[in-house]
């Protein structure tokens, strides 16, 4: 094996990196957002849009991302046109970016869906007897309960986003995996295993820093617990004034 | 000061309560009481409209509502001058028992931290428990996590404290604890409804009991008058039966 080769070829394949974490970036953002929206559309059993939901949910798990792909580039200018607009050809970065948070729309919802499920009817019931609007019950009884057990979700699917995006080459989108064709091509498949190790470890490198930011938001619920610990002492102070009285 | 008239109620096709009329004093401690399934407890979560009634009325105070036409507004008052202890306790599972007595005054009432501390402090002080302020939920037993729901009921000062079965998710040896704490708020004169199946207790403290029955008041009156001088069949058979639970059944019945 050619080391040498590939510490030369490194230099050319993080240049591709920025346009990976841009897609990873935005369909992640966005996406989340997507789904954070269809979870709360799904949970409240609607009589036309939730069976559109559930269908769009299920579809966009059930089909490989690779067809999606397609789908929305090849599709997605033709269905604009016949809805009158001229939108011309999105261009294939646009297209995978708005195929990936299609498909996370679907994909985090289900992952949100069941997460929100799993927080107990007695805690609602609990924050409605009390009087708690229902936003102050979400942001302080359920998105509380709800958010340690979808980050892990969360965190796997955005391994997976990471993995998915190494498709988006198919479209013509020159990111890593489409500089390494590129370069391939014209070496004549040379050093082919040096370039695919190469590219494998810089994916490896992308999800290990996507999971330190994971784990830092699980450290920074866990914190907060600690924090509230600390707090004992200033309810001590209170305590002694109390005792006073 | 609370006052129910004509409240129906169905799922799906059942109808669980079949216009219910209750009146409640100031200060009155009333006890549902009747067999399993009979809407005592749909009853007491119409009050605060954990269950949405098809059709009545509730006057609490000054609040005069119509279930049929009630808006988020009147739910809300409605919700905030009456407090329920559930079967379940429900504490928030993620806060300490402070900030699960602490939280719903700087929410609802929207008292400042320190405020809402004293009022906490009294309170779990009052149900004994002065000593778990740091402990989460499920590190207490049941019975402390009644007494905790039952502080964080009172702290927010309702009109009504609605207790729905409190000791019946208990260990047998933790129910004297509950009750002992649910005596203590009686003899505050706190307005109070309670669904229990502890006969002897909702004898010993009730003002008022009603006895219900497949969806209807079947006879309401005082303590005296229900358990020892009715004459009402249905109620003498349902009170008999716990009679004879108690003393009756010998061994070997239970074990034929």
């Amino acid at each position: 094996m050619d080391v040498a080769y590939m510490i030369e070829i490194f230099p050319k394949l993080i240049m591709t990196l920025p346009i990976t974490l841009l897609i990873i970036v935005v369909s992640a953002i966005f996406g989340l957002l997507l789904s954070i929206g269809v979870t709360y559309l799904r949970l409240k059993k609607l009589i036309i849009i939730g069976p559109i939901l559930e269908t769009y949910v299920s579809f966009m798990r059930s089909t490989p991302i690779l067809i999606q792909l397609f789908l929305v580039f090849y599709g997605l200018p033709v269905l604009m046109n016949s809805l009158g607009f001229n939108a011309g050809d999105f261009g294939a970065i646009t297209s995978s970016i708005i195929a990936l948070i299609i498909f996370n729309g679907a994909y985090l919802s289900e992952i949100l869906r069941p997460a929100y499920l799993s927080v107990e009817r007695g805690q609602h019931e609990a924050a409605d007897s009390l009087g708690y609007k229902p936003i102050e019950k979400f942001r302080k009884v359920i998105f509380p309960q709800l958010a340690p057990i979808a980050l892990p979700g969360l965190g796997n699917a955005i391994i997976y986003l990471v993995h998915d995006t190494s498709l988006v080459f198919t479209l013509g989108v020159v990111d890593i995996m489409g500089q390494a064709k590129l370069m391939l091509a014209n070496t004549y498949g040379e050093n082919k295993i040096e370039m695919y190790l190469a590219i494998a470890i810089m994916y490896w490198l992308v999800c290990l820093s996507s999971d330190r930011i994971i784990k830092l938001l699980e450290h920074f619920t866990y914190l907060k617990r600690i924090k509230r610990k600390s707090k004992v002492k200033k309810t001590k102070v209170y305590k002694e004034s109390v005792s006073i009285q | 000061m609370l006052s129910i008239k004509d409240l129906r109620l169905s799922f799906k096709d059942n109808e669980i309560l079949k216009g219910i009329d209750l009146e409640v004093n100031k200060g009155d401690v009333v006890t549902l009481i009747g067999p399993s399934g009979t809407g005592k407890t749909t009853l007491l979560r119409c009050i605060n409209y954990l269950e949405k009634p098809a059709k009545g009325n509730i006057i609490l105070d000054d609040l005069n509502i119509d279930y049929e036409k009630i808006t988020k507004k009147e739910i809300l008052a409605l919700r905030r001058k009456t407090a329920m202890v559930f079967q379940q306790y429900n504490l928030f599972k993620n806060k300490t028992v402070i900030e699960n007595v602490m939280e719903p005054q700087m929410i609802v009432q929207r008292k400042s931290r320190k405020e809402a501390y004293e009022t906490s402090v009294e309170q779990l002080d009052k149900v004994g428990l002065i000593d778990k302020l740091e402990s989460y939920p499920s590190q207490l037993s049941g019975g402390q996590q009644q007494r905790v729901s039952i502080a964080r009921a009172l702290a927010l000062k309702p009109e009504v404290v609605l207790f729905d079965e409190p000791t019946s998710a208990l260990d047998p040896e933790l129910v004297g604890e509950v009750l002992k704490v649910i005596e203590n708020v009686v003899s505050t004169g706190m307005t109070i409804v309670l669904v229990t199946h502890e006969m002897s207790f909702a004898q010993k403290i009730s003002t008022k009991i009603v006895f219900m029955d497949k969806g209807n008041i079947v006879e309401e009156g005082s303590s005296k008058s229900i358990f020892e001088d009715s004459t009402n069949a249905r109620t003498k058979e349902f009170l008999n039966h716990f009679n004879t639970n108690k003393l009756n059944v010998t061994k070997e019945e239970v074990y034929a």
